[in-house]
């Protein structure tokens, strides 16, 4: 065996800086550094990780105002209704809700989602896995973390929050109410709704630097991944979160520049007078009548030309992690490597061509509409092949069932669900009747949330023992796992059934409609989960938070896994390498016969020419 | 333990298919009798059924799948390595040719339903829309022409008014001409599956044909500001002579000018008490 | 092995624990809590009275009218409060043989389905105490309606008259379009009869007494609030300022202490004495005005039939609307675009010299108002004929909009206007005509 190998077992005694623990980084090294400009690759990913932990509670805070109005119709809705309308016994405005619904959305994905995984994830990981140092431009990685504060701050404005001074309106009732969409002209003219005046400029600025720090983010991932892999990190021995990583940054550096033209013209409507997206002689709330010849459909395009990658933004990087994860947990080769690589890649090409079937309703080209629908269908494709081959991972595995695992289970089950609830909308004329439906929040909960939010609890259990070198607790793991697990199917499988009842989206009382009026009861039923299963993050944060101070001790590989990241020391001490990896493997060679004494081959162990030759004789 | 995962995902799986079995008898499932009233509604409620035919087999396969595959892993002897295999080849053709397959046909099938509900020269020939609906901030304004008129596109003296109260004859398509006066809002009346965006600045043809009379309710389908929800119409459904007739008394009341002409109109002068 | 379990159990129990008490918290959140009730704000000009007064109105408002949890249904009132008054139920037996329908509902159900109905659906604009202040009230153009006043706009009765019930049905049925006044046409079910468009409305011309009966009790005590004091003390002030500038010996102005003491010994006084009158004052002034607003002489019935709408017709009605005798143009513009000369004066603030600070017009609320554009076909008091005809008869209550009717015109020249205004916005727009000229005078004059 070579000795470039360092495994748990023998990370203290090959260590050439001596015996004993010493060259072992402190477990909160990288913690530490938390509050500093660091231009640390893996500091900037914790950056981003703790900073979209907490955002998630902020969100789903946002998400249970929802629901509580929605089981409770304007009945008294605790904190919010007691504090801001108190006078008014509580209850809420719709106003508010649609703020709480735009602001849900808009922190879940912008602040969320979408910084988790390729911010947090993508920073961590991308140079560990592919044997780098840190990344190309650290001070530009470190830029893209420091570019999301002022975005929060612009959010938190258009939550309501700013001081009067600055917006005009004060008050949480003049938070930002036009959907997380922003539809013209409900957007565009500050006169269409309450939310729509300083509130929705604030949004936009926000929006904009989010798109600055995610831009930041792709361009350094990009050159890194093809200019910084370690010797014999060929493409096709790289990690599929690696893969993943890189054709989402692709995605993002091509489809971000879009939104954000968009967003400027938006602001330019808004605060310039210009009339991009305003037709003319439009009369809102009496104010004089618009000038300009836009058109309202413009921004749909450019919007959805960005939006529907940023689902496949919200997603490829889960998927890959998930298939690292399942491989190290079914002790098994992925099922399918190249196969996983081209449907990733289909993906991302199709998911440019398919942003039209957001709009089967808006009264574009019907000719288009066509077009758009055999597009989409066709993405399910790749979606259903990496399926299969996830299923095909754990086929024969020896699977561990930790709570790592559980979560990728979970992640592929629910991803089935939301695929499969995909070609109802795919299918233009049955999207006519469910768009703008809870169809639709079912179909998205369960890829958004289903899919990439269990993907990044199980990666965030996974890659733990790195970040600290202590593992996180899996008893809470699993109980965490089966309370969120039990919780989301019981918010939002339901759901499917509202929207096939014609339930509206972004209502504040659907039940003043007759024909709707018998679903309260269920929607009393989604909310009591959705406070379970809201109640249930704080089991991760607290377990999360606890276990950098009291979780076991662990040494670098503790999952017995190949990737190169797990041959640096836990956590990885500036420059990441105490020994320079060479890649001598693919990532997945578990249980392969050219390990003997062990299941697992990292990528870095040399197996000898005359032992892969007589392995390679033997049929296995 | 392995054998409980692999069964909670199966419990999990039965649940959901389950759920969806009895929703339509606990009426969680289409609005009102279940069924479609508009000819177009009808085709896509087919399809609908075809496109959860297909997508429940394929939930129940996939689902069978995994918990074989668990069960498998948990009773895997913990001594023995796991199966080593990069994939294969002849597995990848398959489930990339079957699903395509499928969902080509899908894709296929329903392109005559598109095709008919918004491609122009699919339209029924002939079809004079009935009204002009415009959604604004929050609230539907319907616009008629007067008997035996043609809608025209701007107001005419004698064009009848009503609001939330659409009425459109049975017995053969009918169009409306949809606009906004404001902000985008979306005509949706789940009854009759029908869903078209008014957009500002566009006027935009919609039609369908009902299959029976009655009442069907319209709702808002895109956020159009706080009132969103209170944008809350009907559709009435008439036969021919019963709209013709609608229309004569709606415009007399209308055009009434407040001087009581004989006793039977004092007595059908409306009592807010 | 013994130290993970131990950290197992520690991080069980902690989270745990925690999971119990974020439970707990949400559980307090949700029911245990006191709920915050709504509450009927108080007018501005009642916060201002002196302690003492403030305290009394307040009591007798409660006393009255209640609170919106805990309504009072005062019989004096005229307000179809649902089912019968204990009262009246043992002595109407006879009136139970009559053909109206018996309503057996416990007494207030009506009122108290009103509420309901008004919590759901009005109150975000028109506010808990239908003061047109509700939180959504600020971005809505023009503001909503403050029932305070007990005036509305859009109403088929006299000028000096309060609204009807029909007439807010059908605000309530049809909206006010050009505004944030959605229709409700479908709050009822059909074949419900209207329960909830009824017991709202009810339950808003509740609201408009308890708002006005507030008002007016202010009134009656406006030698009692803060406000008199401080113009006491100013005047005071000045008088002794200028008495010293002219050397003369003058009295130091009172303290402001002294005068609130005085003013509470004259209140006392004044609550022995005439509280209770003016009380039972106000409340059957009120009771009278809403009752004879609902009486068949307070509506205006058109005295002929519409005339004919033809071009001589509508002719007649330009030559009125340009002239003199009404000044249409001055306000609704030559062309009919609401933009007249009007519009672009200081105009001075009721009861007062103190002009506004803005150009154009006002209604008795301070708000800014345009004149209608007459070519957008929009009417927010209806579009019938006879709707139009009342706006121009009686005037837009609570605005500039004059009456009328009776006096200026006779019902055939409003039909005329009536004629002439309905057809603008179908009409090309021709320069501004200016005021009408001899030759065309004579039209008016032969047909008279």
């Amino acid at each position: 065996m070579s000795t470039l190998t360092p495994s748990i077992e023998h990370a203290g005694g090959h260590d050439d800086h001596g015996p004993g623990h010493h060259a072992e980084p402190h477990s909160l090294s990288l913690l530490m550094k938390l509050p500093t400009f660091s231009r640390d690759h893996k500091v900037i990913g914790l950056q981003f990780l703790i900073t979209t932990l907490l955002m998630m509670m902020v969100g789903g805070a946002l998400a249970l105002g929802v629901r509580w109005q929605l089981a409770f119709p304007w009945q008294r809705m605790p904190i919010i209704g007691d504090t801001i309308f108190a006078a008014h016994g509580g209850q809420i405005t719709p106003e508010m809700y649609t703020m709480l619904v735009t602001m849900h959305a808009s922190v879940m994905i912008f602040l969320v989602i979408i910084p988790i995984l390729a911010g947090a994830f993508g920073n961590f990981l991308i140079p560990l896995q592919i044997g780098a140092d840190d990344m190309a431009f650290p001070t530009l990685n470190m830029l893209s973390y420091w570019f999301m504060l002022p975005a929060i701050v612009c959010f938190a404005f258009a939550l309501g929050l700013a001081p009067e001074w600055l917006s005009g309106v004060g008050g949480m009732n003049a938070g930002n109410a036009q959907g997380w969409t922003s539809y013209p002209l409900l957007s565009a003219l500050p006169e269409a709704a309450p939310g729509s005046q300083m509130a929705q400029t604030w949004w936009l600025i926000g929006l904009t630097l989010i798109g600055v720090s995610s831009m930041m983010g792709s361009v350094n991932y990009l050159t890194t991944i093809i200019n910084m892999r370690a010797p014999g990190m060929t493409l096709f021995r790289m990690p599929l979160t690696i893969w993943s990583m890189f054709i989402t940054a692709i995605l993002q550096a091509f489809a971000l520049p879009v939104l954000t033209a968009a967003g400027f013209m938006l602001l330019a409507d808004r605060v310039m007078g210009t009339c991009f997206f305003i037709p003319s002689g439009i009369i809102v709330n009496n104010a004089a009548p618009t000038v300009g010849g836009g058109q309202p459909l413009l921004w749909q395009h450019l919007f959805w030309f960005y939006s529907h990658p940023a689902v496949y933004i919200m997603l490829l990087p889960a998927m890959g992690m998930v298939s690292d994860m399942l491989a190290c947990m079914s002790r098994k080769p992925v099922f399918g490597y190249k196969p996983m690589v081209y449907s990733l890649a289909a993906i991302a090409g199709l998911g440019f061509i398919v942003w039209g079937h957001h709009m089967f309703t808006s009264g574009m080209n019907p000719a288009l509409g066509m077009t758009f629908m055999v597009s989409t269908m066709m993405i399910a494709l790749p979606s259903a092949i990496k399926t299969f081959n996830w299923i095909g991972t754990m086929w024969g595995g020896r699977l561990q069932f930790n709570a790592v695992m559980l979560n990728c289970i979970a992640f592929v089950s629910l991803f089935i669900i939301g695929g499969l609830s995909g070609i109802f909308m795919a299918a233009v004329p049955v999207d006519i009747y469910i768009h703008d439906t809870y169809f639709i929040v079912a179909h998205f909960h369960y890829v958004l949330f289903g899919a990439t939010l269990f993907g990044v609890f199980g990666a965030i259990q996974f890659w733990f023992p790195k970040m600290f070198g202590r593992m996180m607790n899996d008893t809470l793991g699993q109980i965490h796992f089966v309370l969120t697990f039990i919780g989301f199917n019981c918010t939002f499988f339901p759901m499917h059934l509202l929207g096939v009842a014609g339930f509206p989206r972004r209502y504040a009382d659907p039940y003043h409609f007759p024909y709707l009026e018998h679903l309260l009861p269920l929607n009393q039923f989604i909310t009591g989960a959705a406070i379970l299963m809201g109640v249930a993050q704080i089991l991760l944060l607290y377990n999360f938070f606890s276990s950098m101070f009291i979780g076991k001790k662990c040494g670098r590989n503790p999952w017995n896994a190949n990737g190169l990241e797990w041959t640096t020391p836990s956590p990885p001490g500036h420059g990441n390498f105490d020994i320079p990896p060479i890649c001598y493997h693919g990532p997945y060679e578990y249980s392969s016969p050219l390990s003997k004494d062990k299941d697992y081959l990292p990528q870095t162990e040399y197996v000898p020419l005359e032992q892969r030759r007589a392995v390679q004789a033997k049929p296995h | 333990m392995g054998k409980f995962w692999a069964v909670f995902f199966m419990v999990f799986a039965v649940a959901c298919v389950a759920l969806c079995a009895v929703a339509p008898y606990c009426g969680w499932w289409f609005p009102g009798d279940g069924k479609a009233h508009s000819t177009l509604g009808q085709k896509i409620d087919d399809l609908f059924y075809l496109i959860l035919v297909i997508v429940t087999v394929t939930f129940i396969g996939t689902q069978i799948a995994i918990g074989y595959v668990l069960w498998r892993g948990a009773t895997h002897n913990p001594n023995e390595k796991a199966l080593f295999s990069h994939g294969s080849h002849t597995l990848e053709v398959v489930w990339t040719i079957v699903p395509s397959g499928v969902l080509l046909f899908i894709a296929l099938y329903q392109m005559d339903v598109w095709a008919h509900y918004r491609i122009k020269t699919y339209f029924p020939q002939k079809m004079e829309p009935v009204a002009e609906v415009t959604a604004r901030q929050f609230e539907w304004r319907i616009r008629y022409p007067a008997r035996g008129k043609k809608l025209m596109p701007t107001p005419q003296p004698d064009d009848i008014y009503t609001v939330n109260d659409i009425h459109v004859p049975t017995g053969h398509p009918v169009a409306i001409s949809l606009r906004t006066e404001d902000v985008q809002h979306s005509f949706f009346v789940p009854m009759l599956r029908v869903k078209q965006d008014a957009v500002p600045g566009l006027v935009i043809p919609v039609w369908w044909e009902m299959t029976d009379t009655g009442t069907f309710e319209v709702t808002c389908a895109e956020l159009c500001g706080w009132g969103h929800y209170k944008m809350k119409a009907q559709v009435v459904a008439q036969s021919e002579d019963d709209f013709e007739a609608w229309k004569t008394t709606t415009a007399a009341e209308q055009f009434y000018d407040g001087v009581p002409r004989s006793a039977t109109e004092v007595a059908q002068r409306p009592q807010g008490e | 092995m013994h130290g993970r379990k131990f950290s197992m159990f520690r991080h069980s129990a902690s989270a745990a624990l925690l999971a119990a008490a974020s439970l707990g918290l949400v559980l307090t959140g949700s029911g245990c809590a006191k709920n915050p009730e709504a509450q009927f704000a108080w007018r501005d000009s009642t916060e201002l009275l002196i302690p003492d007064a403030r305290k009394t109105v307040q009591k007798t408002m409660h006393e009255s009218f209640g609170t919106p949890h805990d309504l009072v249904a005062w019989a004096r009132m005229p307000v179809q409060y649902g089912g019968l008054a204990p009262a009246a139920a043992a002595t109407d037996d006879a009136a139970a043989g009559d053909a109206a329908p018996v309503d057996n509902g416990p007494f207030g159900h009506q009122l108290q389905l009103g509420r309901q109905v008004y919590m759901k659906n009005c109150l975000h604009c028109h506010g808990v105490a239908g003061d047109g202040a509700g939180p959504t009230a600020r971005y809505l153009n023009p503001k909503p309606r403050d029932y305070r006043l007990g005036l509305f706009k859009f109403t088929s009765t006299l000028a000096p008259e309060r609204i009807t019930r029909d007439d807010l049905h059908r605000v309530v049925k049809y909206g006010i379009p050009g505004t944030y006044m959605p229709s409700f046409l479908l709050l009822d079910k059909p074949g419900t009869g209207d329960v909830n468009t009824k017991a709202v409305i009810e339950y808003v011309r509740w609201l408009a007494m308890r708002g006005e009966m507030e008002k007016r009790i202010d009134d009656e005590l406006v030698d009692y609030s803060l406000a008199s004091i401080d113009d006491e003390i100013a005047k005071a002030k000045n008088s002794y300022e200028s008495a010293k500038a002219s050397g003369e010996k003058a009295d130091p102005p009172p303290s402001r202490s002294a005068l609130t003491r005085k003013a509470a010994g004259d209140f006392k006084t004044y609550l022995a004495e005439d509280y209770a009158d003016a009380v039972d004052g106000t409340a059957d002034f009120i009771a009278e005005n809403w009752i004879r607003a609902d009486e068949e002489a307070s509506l205006i019935v058109p005295k002929v039939a519409r005339v004919t709408d033809n071009a001589a017709s509508r002719e007649r009605g330009r030559l009125l609307y340009m002239s003199d005798k009404t000044k249409c143009y001055t306000c609704h513009g030559h062309t009919g675009k609401g933009n007249g000369p009007a519009t672009e004066d200081f105009w001075p603030k009721p009861g007062s010299t103190e002009k506004y600070a803005n150009r154009g017009l006002h209604d008795v609320w301070g708000n800014k108002l345009s004149p209608r554009n007459l070519r957008q076909g929009q009417y927010r008091g209806g579009r019938r004929p006879v709707d139009v005809f009342r706006r121009i008869y009686a005037g837009i209550k609570t605005t500039p909009m004059p009456a009328f009717g009776g006096t200026v015109l006779k019902d055939e020249d409003i039909w005329d206007v009536v004629n002439y205004v309905m057809s603008l916005p179908y009409e090309p727009e021709v320069p501004s005509a200016g005021p009408a000229k001899a030759p065309r005078m004579a039209a008016t004059e032969a047909r008279q």
